[in-house]
């Protein structure tokens, strides 16, 4: 008369103990929630850097910034303006960049987190190709809400997908060049994911 | 085409490297088992996060790690409907021959073409920049052979075709 | 073997090594199969100098229709017997009245060889003679002051010579056009069949110049509409797919009719052919390399030293790996 099939129930999920159950927020520090009306102000801001020309200025911001505590959307946004900035810094100035990054203070944390946008960015790619990367195109201002950008700017799949690809794949090569293979598992390990 | 075959290639590389640091772990559910974690998912803290290398759409690299097990699936090119059915084909050759090859997963992780599950106890047995160097090695060989099949294929087609239709000249 | 042969090669040699000057003629009964499910029976059951070949077509009614008879007629003539049992049409040699010289032996032997083939020649040639006479009426108007019934040209003749696959072969007054219907059973085969048909429609392009034309779609192409259960249409299960091959007025003079016919007689077979043997080439590839790929994977196994132990008294072992 019992219509439950007592032994399919996943008995760890129910045991408050178990290790299944583990609270995982306990590993990570504490992050601050972000809403995403102040991600979008600082995705304004960046982008005004970025049309002023100051690339690596923009890129530093962006990534001293990035938005743990925030949501799908806010996250979406942020990864966006970070790939902005990656595509219009130049082949030969990538180098000197990522070394004055790297030794300034803190400069170690954040090529840390742009390892963690390199990789989220190539895993959205193949996802969503909605979600591709604007590119030098679209400067329009984004004042207007959300970043739900349903089919609004789909530049066909694998045409502009495999370009943006290939630069975050010269970007990781470099990244690695300089930090050292430590950063990825680095990413790997970090809990707040970007 | 090739181009970015190489930072494509070097980036799974540093990748694999840095994920296959793998430790000894016992299951912390059941005395005495030891299951890779990656597979078995026992507890959220044991998985680390999910790292995607991609080339394009169509050609990419997943890599799961976990503390004692990585689970790496890639996704290769088919761009019309006979590289489709060669990549097909030849996964499941491989597939069928995974005793044989100690660290193939026997199913593709969904949405991949072919998946590797490597364990602490391979990478004891095994020297960890020989099995990245075979992951990678496997990636090149697969994309050349599927394309040289292809090849063979229309040449043969031409072949034969010429071959019927010449006498009726 | 690229090209397949129009005889029946088991025919041909059973006969050459009877028909040999020096063989004492013994008793013959065996079951010879060919393509397209046709069977041959050879034995010698009145006498052992008397052999009999038999042949059995699933289509031969419809043959006969089209005036298969005439043709077997004309071939062996003296040649033919009574039907055997379970069989469509025989032909009987006496090895006591053979030809005396050797070409005229090894013709008789090509002729009893051919046998399958003159059998389905039939429409073939009817298809010819219709589209000579129609080449004859156009000539004597223009294109546009042609009668209905010549520029439409002749009626289409179907041989549905194997289970859900058919030959339609249609008249007009300028070509002759010969439709298979190919049935493929496995993807796969359906797949590697698109790349040579392909090929086979490109043919005309890239090299051979007076080759007829070929087309290939999955859907029954006009000439075959109003044909009664014909399948087709886009993913329909089965996965018919229908070849046409446009023979032009070169292809149809007197002297080249019996090779243009027997040569087109052998394309679906010689497709089904190739297409079975580049998939046995692509999958022992597949296994070289999947061996290859063990070999590398194997290397990456450091070799296990062999290491002396001793005990503590100083006793050596010898470790078994």
């Amino acid at each position: 008369m019992a219509n439950i099939n007592w032994r399919t129930i996943n008995i760890d999920a129910l045991d408050p103990e178990s290790s299944y159950n583990f609270d995982l927020s306990t590993l990570t520090p504490a992050v601050q929630p972000v809403s995403t009306a102040d991600v979008q102000t600082l995705t304004g801001q960046i982008r005004q850097l970025l049309r002023g020309g100051d690339a690596s200025g923009a890129l530093q911001g962006a990534l001293e910034n990035a938005p743990y505590g925030a949501d799908e959307q806010g996250k979406a946004a942020h990864l966006s303006v970070v790939t902005e900035c990656l595509n219009q810094i130049r082949q030969a100035e990538m180098t000197p960049l990522l070394q004055r990054m790297y030794k300034a203070e803190g400069g170690s944390e954040l090529c840390d987190t742009l390892m963690k946008y390199l990789y989220k960015g190539m895993s959205q790619g193949t996802d969503t190709p909605t979600r591709n990367h604007a590119g030098a195109k679209s400067m329009t201002p984004q004042a207007t809400g959300g970043f739900s950008q349903a089919g609004g700017r789909n530049f066909g799949g694998t045409e502009g997908g495999g370009q943006a690809m290939s630069v975050f794949l010269s970007w990781h090569e470099k990244l690695v060049e300089m930090v050292g293979p430590g950063s990825i598992v680095r990413v790997m390990s970090d809990r707040r994911t970007v | 085409m090739s181009q970015s075959l190489r930072p494509y290639l070097s980036c799974v590389r540093s990748t694999l490297t840095a994920a296959l640091s793998l430790s000894n772990f016992a299951s912390q559910a059941a005395e005495r088992h030891n299951v890779p974690e990656i597979e078995a998912a026992s507890s959220p803290e044991l998985l680390l996060n999910p790292l995607t290398v991609s080339r394009n759409a169509e050609e990419r690299v997943l890599v799961e790690p976990s503390v004692n097990s990585v689970r790496v699936s890639i996704r290769i090119k088919q761009a019309d409907e006979i590289e489709h059915i060669l990549v097909h084909k030849f996964t499941r050759f491989l597939t069928q021959r995974a005793e044989a090859f100690f660290i193939l997963r026997r199913k593709a992780v969904p949405g991949y073409d072919i998946s590797f599950l490597i364990t602490n106890l391979h990478t004891e047995e095994m020297l960890k920049h020989k099995l990245v160097d075979f992951i990678i090695e496997f990636m090149e060989e697969v994309d050349k052979e599927i394309s040289e099949m292809k090849l063979f294929l229309n040449a043969r087609a031409r072949f034969v075709a010429e071959s019927f239709l010449t006498p009726f000249d | 073997m690229l090209l397949l042969d129009y005889q029946n090669v088991l025919i041909e040699s059973l006969l050459k090594d009877r028909f040999a000057p020096g063989a004492t003629p013994t008793s013959i009964d065996q079951v010879v199969s060919d393509f397209d499910n046709v069977t041959f029976h050879i034995s010698t059951p009145e006498s052992k100098t008397k052999i009999l070949v038999s042949l059995a077509i699933k289509c031969y009614p419809e043959l006969a229709k089209y005036g298969a008879e005439e043709v077997l007629q004309r071939e062996y003539g003296s040649l033919i017997v009574q039907p055997e049992n379970g069989y469509d049409f025989s032909v009987q040699v006496d090895l006591e009245q053979l030809p005396s010289s050797d070409e005229e032996k090894t013709e008789l032997i090509r002729k009893i060889s051919l046998l399958k083939r003159n059998a389905m020649a039939a429409p073939f040639e009817q298809a010819f003679d219709e589209f000579a006479s129609l080449q004859e009426q156009a000539r004597q108007y223009t294109s546009e002051s042609a009668p209905q019934g010549v520029r439409e040209g002749g009626t289409v003749r179907a041989i549905h010579y194997r289970e859900e696959e058919a030959i339609y072969i249609k008249a007009s007054h300028d070509r002759v056009t010969v439709i298979f219907s190919t049935i493929f059973r496995e993807e796969t085969d359906r797949v590697y069949g698109k790349v040579f048909l392909q090929e086979f429609v490109d043919a005309r392009k890239r090299g051979v110049q007076n080759a007829p034309q070929v087309l290939a779609r999955d859907d029954p192409p006009l000439e075959l509409q109003g044909i009664p259960g014909l399948k087709g249409g886009k993913g329909a299960e089965g996965g018919v797919t229908y070849v046409t091959f446009v023979l032009f007025p070169r292809h149809l003079t007197p002297q080249r009719r019996a090779e243009v016919i027997s040569h087109i007689q052998t394309f679906r077979d010689y497709f089904h052919y190739h297409i079975k043997a580049s998939k046995a080439y692509i999958h022992s590839r597949m296994r070289r390399r999947t061996a290859d790929f063990l070999q590398v994977l194997r290397r990456a196994r450091p070799e296990a030293e062999e290491k002396e132990r001793k005990t503590a008294s100083g006793r050596t072992f010898t470790v078994k790996s």
